[in-house]
């Protein structure tokens, strides 16, 4: 469970500390940086623009004016200013006689000071007042140029209206600044929640893993992510070492059932002998015999057990190589060829050639020879027991021994394919379920597994039979 | 035989030394790896028993130490661990054989003696001849007293383990790992069958029985 103990103080330190917060700090800085450098390049270009317009509006209305000039004189130049002037108020003007004084205009005197008669631009502030009818400073540009007849025309115009576009504009774009700024830190926070309560489920389901419970699985959201991969990964870990956890578990739980009725009579075979051997009657070798064959009993146990748990513990097969079945197979027909002929059994083969699989062949051989063991031990003389070897149509391979023994009664056959689990008939006969637990598990260690089913059913007086086939996967 | 016994369980090496020297065998015992390869640079071993996992310097190490400086002694490995890789590590590091514990007795002096054995005959052999059994590798014929015995192709290599191992005691898990490669205790009495049709066929019709049968150990072919 996400642990609670975190105060909201706390809670947003954490938030603060997030990786992802800290990101997103970082690009939200690179990303102001940039909104600057924006912002001063539209502030330069748009203030550029508003100053080419207005020049280039000024320097037409110059010529239109010289132009009346040129065709019609001083005196219409005039009376033109004068209704321009009454007119809509766009320019300032002035016109003065060649000699300084002021025909005509809207300017008391030209800003231009110490003309030299070249034709010139100028920067000035004409006083004024803003909305609240406060005296504020108004920026202005001009142009002066002299007339062909010594006189001075001066258009002007007033730029305020082009600075409260760039101030806008610069507003505006703070404004733009200031909501990104605010989205990008929301934005943060949010994905650092996120980011941190999966990563807080994580380290959660790892704590507790540490202090040993393994039951506890991190929540996958579905999103696909790196961070459900984490979780996947981790989950799968958790439940690799689970198995294997409980494998041991059960390992140890077997062994302690398997090993302590061989080794309680083993103590009472040796008890006896050396009572035996103490009061001088009898001969203790046979004791001692026996008390061998027990203790290879148990170390056959042991290994079985050891070897059950290793591979439920590995979840794979070690060391696996590709190989072609055909040879393994064969060959376990015919080691154990000569053993049916004694009991009486028929033994036959059916192998197909040329098939690969992928796995461990030695374990692969020994499952094979426990199940050839079974048939040949559960089977009557006069049965048969038939090995095969083929691929299945849905293309993976089945190593089956089928014998025509009494079988195992279906409400039976999934158990004695579970681990240790032995069939009350069998109890007293050596290795039996563990032999079967064993070849599940190289099954499963392989991905594949162990199907019991019916044999051929009645022959000869007895059957059903049993058939035990490994499945294995195809390598594609 | 002079033995070197390399193992850090002491009163088990005290047990296996006993034994082979029962057996007639020299032993030589040491605890940990630096003072088993101090023993084993003094030369003069037919075999060493080497304990895999040990202080100081482990079975692995020892064997690579002593190959690489030209001991080529037969090393048999003793070890807890029995997984294949574990054996083909061990193996690779420049052991002859591989024993797991817990082995039977016999089973370890059956296989120190195939090892020491394993060297003298070293060179190529085109025919083998225990007693009045004659084996030519080259035709795969087989004759005892000049009488030609018909084997099938796993009798003729089990009867030409046992002629490579004459004397010696072979136990049904040395014949399954050598002759038919799998590395598994046999459960039931497999081995047993194959060599009773065996010996029906070589020893079936003259005085002596060379094939004998050797409680608790397996098997041995005398002359």
């Amino acid at each position: 469970m996400p642990d609670k103990r975190d105060a909201p103080v706390g809670g947003l330190l954490r938030l603060f500390r997030a990786a992802p917060f800290r990101l997103t700090l970082l690009s939200l800085a690179l990303f102001a940086f940039a909104g600057a450098a924006f912002m001063a390049y539209v502030y330069v270009a748009a203030a550029g623009e508003a100053r080419r317009r207005t020049d280039a509006e000024i320097r037409r209305e110059a010529d239109n004016l010289v132009e009346v000039y040129d065709r019609a004189g001083a005196a219409a130049l005039n009376t033109v200013l004068v209704s321009r002037m009454a007119g809509e108020r766009r320019f300032l003007y002035l016109l003065l006689t060649p000699d300084g004084r002021k025909i005509s205009g809207s300017l008391a005197r030209s800003p231009v000071e110490g003309f030299s008669g070249e034709p010139t631009w100028i920067r000035f502030s004409l006083s004024g007042f803003d909305e609240d009818g406060r005296p504020r400073s108004i920026p202005a540009r001009g142009f002066q140029q002299r007339l062909p007849n010594g006189g001075v025309l001066f258009v002007g115009a007033d730029t305020g209206d082009d600075q409260d576009f760039i101030v806008t504009i610069v507003r505006g774009l703070w404004g733009a600044g200031a909501l990104v700024v605010v989205l990008g830190i929301t934005s943060g926070l949010l994905v650092s929640r996120n980011f941190t309560r999966a990563m807080t489920g994580l380290t959660n389901v790892v704590a507790s893993a540490r202090n040993g419970d393994l039951t506890a699985r991190a929540a996958v959201r579905g999103a696909g992510d790196e961070l459900d991969q984490l979780a996947e990964g981790l989950n799968d870990m958790l439940d690799r070492l689970d198995r294997s956890m409980s494998a041991h578990r059960h390992a140890g739980d077997a062994i302690a059932h398997d090993l302590r009725s061989p080794l309680t009579r083993l103590k009472a075979r040796l008890e006896s002998a050396l009572l035996d051997m103490e009061a001088g009657r009898g001969d203790a070798r046979q004791a001692l015999r026996q008390a061998l064959d027990d203790t290879d009993g148990v170390l056959r146990t042991f290994s079985a057990v050891l070897a059950i748990s290793r591979l439920q513990a590995a979840g794979e097969a070690p060391n696996a190589v590709v190989f072609d079945p055909a040879g393994l197979v064969g060959d376990m027909a015919e080691l154990y060829g000569p053993l049916c002929e004694d009991k009486g059994l028929e033994i036959a083969s059916d192998i197909a050639a040329g098939l690969t699989l992928r796995g461990n062949p030695a374990f692969l051989a020994q499952a094979l020879a426990n199940l050839v063991d079974n048939a040949v031990k559960y089977t009557p003389a006069g049965g048969a027991v038939m090995v095969r070897l083929r691929r299945r149509a849905c293309g993976d391979t089945e190593i089956s021994v089928t014998d025509t023994g009494p079988g195992v009664p279906d409400f039976d056959r999934d158990r004695v394919v579970e681990r240790f689990v032995r069939l009350e008939n069998s109890r007293n006969l050596p290795g039996a379920g563990l032999g079967l637990s064993l070849v599940a598990a190289v099954a499963q260690a392989h991905g594949g597994r162990l199907e019991l089913g019916e044999g051929p059913g009645a022959y000869d007086g007895s059957g059903p039979g049993l058939r035990a086939a490994l499945i294995l996967p195809s390598l594609t | 035989m002079r033995i070197l016994i390399v193992e850090d369980d002491v009163s088990g090496a005290e047990v296996m030394a006993r034994g082979l020297s029962d057996a007639g065998h020299e032993c030589i015992v040491s605890h940990d790896g630096a003072a088993g390869l101090e023993s084993a640079r003094k030369g003069g071993f037919d075999v060493m028993i080497i304990d895999r996992m040990m202080p100081c310097l482990d079975g692995v190490g020892l064997v690579e130490t002593l190959r690489r400086d030209g001991d080529e002694t037969p090393v048999l490995f003793l070890s807890a661990l029995g997984e294949i890789e574990d054996r083909v590590t061990g193996l690779r590091a420049g052991a002859d054989d591989y024993l797991v514990k817990p082995y039977a007795f016999a089973e370890l002096i059956a296989r120190v003696e195939a090892l020491s054995r394993r060297r003298e005959t070293g060179s190529v052999l085109t025919q083998l001849r225990v007693g009045d059994l004659e084996m030519d590798l080259i035709a795969r014929r087989v004759h005892r007293a000049g009488r030609e015995i018909d084997l099938q192709p796993r009798e003729f290599q089990l009867l030409e383990f046992l002629m490579r191992h004459a004397g010696q005691a072979v136990t049904r898990t040395m014949l399954l790992e050598k002759v038919w490669e799998y590395h598994f205790d046999p459960q039931t009495n497999v081995i047993d069958v194959h060599i009773s049709r065996l010996r029906s066929k070589i020893d079936k019709g003259f005085e002596r029985a060379m094939l004998e049968t050797i409680r608790g150990a397996g098997y041995r072919l005398d002359a």
